[in-house]
């Protein structure tokens, strides 16, 4: 049901569909699609790691060895250049390292994301941000046409608004979908066209009542899910992840609904701002805590599940407080910390279990 | 005897053990092996050992919990568990008032909170690192040309130490050498040694809290320097188990007799 | 703020602290056998650590008599000594507490607490200090005010959140887009803004009005110390170098924490006095210096005194680094005429805000101006801004300047990642080519 990413990017990329290659996290997609551009966003390339070792030192999180080890492949799929959305240190310099000194066939281009608390000033830059870079890729893909803008910011706001729905249908258990299954269909808006990921969310049919037999419920949190084998592992027993605090999941989607786009350069600002805090954007500490709370008070789940990456200065300073403070609230939790190798190892299986057995302890008193 | 018996089988990296009690929880049989290549092979012929040592014959077992990282491949287990579960129950079992139990296994190590019942409430367990495990300690003991009993020597911790602060144990091997070849006393370093892994697992000890009595479980519970080492950085005795190595295979017996009787 | 605070702290300040320090400054003399590699130590030294330590001093009864802050080394300072903040630069603290040797107990005691490991050891220490009150320094005033720009990395930014939380006190925050490819209007507009925006939310908080003039002032002595330091690093372009950039890390102390107070000024102008001396009289900073080195990235705190001998001993001598350059290197921006802007641009150039095709062309331009023989780059754990694309930047400058190089992994000031014996090889071994290239 959901196409394969390689395949289906080179089929559009057969297609004469010029296609940038994204790294994380968050850029506006929409200017991207009024340049008829498609995003494809590299988060976590499988394979091996061979000729990034070279360019990188051991203590590098595994996002940015292969993205460059994407990079370093030079995949027919990328066509239009490469996309550097302001993330993290490691990414912001990446970057760099990529344009100015190790060099692609592709343009390298960036894109800044306020650091900065949300204030009069910071959404005046934010617009001038969109204005710079519509700019740059006016140079490269000749002038905007303001009507598709507005076409593409409706189109976005379709998206989310059934994402909303079906992050609703998931926390009341109203989606017939695995783990994993889930997770693709997360996923897939990573790279396909917005038309088609529309279509794809609103073939997801919605149930009436609870789908699943089981009654363990997890909140996962982290920057990407785990691996397949993991979730896989998690419907074994009879574990059901019905909301996410994920950087390439929910994080990505405004809070709440928007307005119909008017001016598009203002809706996407909006956008930007609504964004649930992440750490990655530096949002405080307070309203992160309070977000993940309001969560799990929401979606009624047993317990908290973090998949951090190794070496992800962003999130393991967050994750400290974040553990804190549920620990002191009693929710239970569980953190696994990932290279983001395939599979999943037997210490992980253990932990896994271990807080399984448990979370049944605590339901069963 | 017409009792029914319940078998905890622990299949670990490298011992499989097999613990039998009855139905009021007296220990029967208590074996230990070294784990082969087969685990389910190794499990079965623990399993004989202990129905033999305990003159059982098999329909007298009425349940058995395998646990350790080979639990899976137990085939007559009626049950499975983790390993920490295991540590936590057998733990109470040996000293009802613990709290909080380390558990220093060969790969792994861990630190477990129970409850008044023995019931799990928290647990960490090690990063994929060996520093804070038995691993170490035997990479170590090679490396000085020691056996595992000079190194547990407790009087290695009364005398001086020296600061061996890598926390990657490949790097903490390269230390030693160079201690080694700048003629630094082996008791020295092996004290150093000692107070390099509990620092390792202290900041797990820390992450759980100290809830009243603290047990040490797990085969390198019988190293008595480290055990000196842990009780002055807790500032109180420890409780360390005759048969520390045993302790899962206790529990998961345990386990396996509870659940018959729910 | 209480007047006897004020006044004690004023005694302190002008009687009390200078008094104490020359009676330590008798009772200090136990010193370590200085290798004969070394040439005369700079007098000037002396005088460093008369401010340092009354720097520290002074902190205790800062309490009462004026408003703490804590701000990250590349924030723009001048505006919080025009509200008469005393600040503390938790960056130089963590340097400080690993320069001890002490880094590996600060770091615990944030790991323990739930700190990750792989976290930046000056954010570990500086938490480990917050946690357990601990300092090598006798004690530091809580922060009534946290001051964090993030044009040195995002890590200060998340660090200073968990220390705004955990004390549940305000933050400011100097948000600077980093420079991809040039610093736009739009940028400079921003930065501009934050800091106008700054001035209300100042003003509230210490219930002073901005003077406009006395900010100039500040911004004036600012610029002029970090010209100085600038132009004192310049003199080391002499061969003989007159300090060794070993000497140039503690000597940079001032110019980061105490830039735009006139102590800073007045030190500058006397160290540049005595390195223009040492250039005229041919005094080097080492006894026999053959080969000229360049540094990359933080010091390694730790080994300091163990790199500055091996090299010593071998005659070569660091006359330039990145690291020391990097407050000097884009003052020249600052404008009294136009503050705002031009600190935008001072501020928003500097090195590590900066991409890798300007850190190159400013690496290539240092190797020249500086007869550089050979590289040692130091690859950080804690700092990626500097660390990713070292092993690019030394492809590059090797190939083009047949520079020999080398990369050692350690860290800024977590002294157990440390590898003698691994790092000792790599060093030997670089200058055994580093002997071959300049001699064949």
């Amino acid at each position: 049901m959901i196409p394969n990413r390689k395949k289906y990017l080179k089929q559009q990329a057969q297609n004469g569909q010029k296609i940038m290659g994204v790294l994380p996290a968050l850029y506006p997609r929409e200017l991207l699609w009024a340049f008829d551009i498609l995003p494809a966003e590299i988060w976590d390339p499988p394979g091996d790691i061979l000729r990034a070792n070279a360019h990188l030192q051991a203590t590098i999180c595994p996002i940015v060895k292969r993205g460059l080890e994407f990079i370093l492949k030079e995949s027919a799929s990328v066509n239009a250049g490469y996309l550097f959305p302001h993330t993290c240190d490691s990414l912001q310099n990446l970057a760099t390292q990529v344009k100015d000194l190790i060099g692609t066939s592709q343009p390298v281009y960036t894109f800044y994301n306020p650091k900065a608390q949300f204030n009069k000033t910071t959404r005046r830059y934010y617009l001038d941000l969109l204005q710079d870079f519509q700019t740059t890729l006016e140079t490269k893909f000749g002038p905007l046409n303001r009507a598709k803008l507005m076409a593409a910011c409706e189109l976005g706001s379709k998206i989310d608004i059934r994402w909303l729905t079906l992050q609703n249908a998931r926390r009341a258990d109203q989606l017939e979908l695995t783990n994993p299954e889930y997770f693709q269909l997360v996923r897939a808006g990573e790279y396909l066209k917005p038309e088609d990921y529309l279509t794809l969310l609103n073939q997801v049919e919605v149930q009436a009542g609870p789908v699943h037999q089981s009654n363990r419920r997890l909140l996962l949190s982290g920057i990407l899910p785990p691996h397949e084998e993991t979730l896989s592992f998690l419907d074994e027993l009879s574990v059901t992840i019905v909301a996410d605090d994920l950087l390439s999941g929910s994080r990505r989607f405004p809070i709440t609904q928007l307005d119909t786009p008017v001016d598009p350069f203002e809706y996407l600002t909006d956008r930007h701002f609504l964004l649930p805090p992440c750490s990655t954007r530096a949002s405080n500490l307070k309203e992160r805590i309070h977000h993940l709370q309001k969560m799990i008070s929401e979606s009624q789940v047993h317990g908290v599940l973090f998949n951090i990456i190794k070496f992800c200065e962003p999130e393991l300073f967050d994750h400290r407080f974040l553990v804190k403070t549920l620990k002191q609230n009693r929710v239970p939790l569980l953190s696994l910390e990932t290279e983001l190798l395939p599979g999943i190892s037997g210490q992980d299986r253990t932990r896994i279990e271990a807080f399984i057995e448990m979370l049944d302890e605590q339901v069963s008193g | 005897m017409a009792d029914n018996c319940f078998a905890g089988v622990d299949v670990g990296s490298l011992s499989t053990d097999v613990v039998i009690i009855n139905a009021s929880g007296k220990c029967l049989a208590e074996v230990v092996i070294a784990t082969g290549l087969n685990g389910g092979e190794t499990a079965q012929k623990a399993f004989d050992q202990s129905l033999n040592q305990a003159g059982l014959a098999q329909e007298q077992i009425k349940a058995v919990t395998a646990t350790g990282y080979g639990r899976a491949s137990v085939a007559f287990a009626t049950g499975k568990t983790t390993e920490i579960s295991c540590h936590g129950v057998g733990a109470h079992h040996l000293f009802p008032n613990t709290g909080t139990v380390i558990d220093i296994g060969g790969q792994d190590s861990k630190v477990i909170q129970v409850d008044e019942r023995g019931r799990m409430l928290d647990f960490t367990m090690n990063d994929k690192c060996a520093a804070g495990t038995g691993r170490f300690l035997e990479v170590m003991a090679h490396r000085l040309e020691l056996g595992l009993n000079e190194l547990s020597d407790p009087l290695n911790i009364k005398g001086e130490t020296v600061q061996i602060s890598s926390t990657c144990t490949v790097f903490a091997e390269s230390e030693v050498i160079s201690l080694l070849a700048k003629q630094t006393p082996r008791e020295q370093i092996v004290n150093g040694l000692q107070r390099s892994i509990v620092n390792r697992i202290w900041s797990m000890v820390t992450s759980i809290g100290i809830h009243g009595e603290v047990t040490l479980t797990g085969g390198v519970a019988n190293n008595q320097g480290l055990v000196l080492v842990l009780e002055e950085k807790l500032g109180k005795k420890l409780n360390v188990p005759e048969n520390p190595q045993t302790v899962g295979a206790l529990g998961a017996a345990h386990i396996a007799l509870r659940g018959y009787h729910k | 703020m209480s007047l006897v605070g004020k006044l004690k702290y004023q005694f302190m300040k002008d009687i009390g602290a200078p008094a104490l320090m020359s009676l330590k400054d008798l009772k200090q003399h136990r010193k370590r056998p200085v290798s004969p590699a070394f040439g005369p130590p700079l007098k000037t030294n002396k005088r460093l650590k008369e401010i340092l330590s009354r720097h520290y001093f002074l902190a205790r009864y800062v309490p009462g008599a004026k408003q703490v802050a804590w701000v990250t080394s590349g924030a723009p300072v001048e505006l919080l000594r025009a509200f008469d903040f005393y600040t503390i630069y938790p960056e130089n603290h963590s340097a400080l507490v690993g320069a001890k040797k002490q880094g590996a107990d600060y770091c615990t005691i944030a790991e323990n607490d739930g700190f990750s490991q792989d976290l930046c050891s000056y954010a570990r220490i500086d938490l480990g200090h917050m946690l357990s009150g601990k300092t090598p320094a006798g004690k530091l005033p809580k922060p009534d005010l946290l001051f964090c720009s993030n044009n040195i990395c995002q890590t200060v930014l998340y660090w200073y959140k968990a220390i705004a939380h955990e004390l549940d006190i305000p933050l400011i925050h100097f948000d600077v887009p980093f420079v991809a490819v040039e610093q736009s209007e739009a940028d400079v507009r921003y930065l501009a803004q934050q800091l106008l925006d700054m001035i209300p939310i100042l003003e509230q908080f210490t219930g002073k009005v901005f003077d406009l003039k006395q900010f100039e002032i500040i911004l004036k002595r600012s610029q002029e110390s970090s010209q100085t330091w600038g132009k004192i690093l310049e003199l080391m372009q002499a061969k003989p170098a007159p300090m060794t950039i070993f000497d140039a890390f503690g000597h940079l102390a001032p110019v980061v924490s105490l830039r735009g107070l006139p102590v800073a000024q007045d030190y500058y102008d006397l160290l540049l006095k005595e390195v223009d001396e040492r250039v005229n009289k041919g005094i080097g900073a080492i006894t026999n210096e053959r080969y000229r080195l360049i540094w990359d990235n933080i010091a390694v705190w730790y080994q300091v005194r163990y790199l500055a001998t091996f090299f010593a001993e071998r005659n070569m001598n660091f006359v330039t680094a990145t690291y020391t350059n990097a407050w000097a290197e884009t003052t020249g921006y600052l404008d009294i005429k136009d503050p705002w802007s031009s600190m935008a641009k001072t501020y928003g150039q500097i090195i590590l805000n900066n991409n890798l095709k300007h850190r190159l062309g400013l690496m290539r331009k240092m190797i020249k101006n500086f007869g550089v023989d050979g590289m040692v780059m130091h690859s950080t754990r804690s700092c990626k801004p500097y660390s990713v694309g070292q092993f690019d930047l030394r492809k590059a400058l090797s190939a083009e300047l047949k520079l020999p190089a080398v990369i050692i992994d350690a860290d800024i000031a977590d002294e157990r990642v440390w590898s003698q014996q691994q790092i000792q090889t790599r060093l030997e071994a670089f200058c055994e080519t580093l002997e071959d290239t300049t001699l064949g």
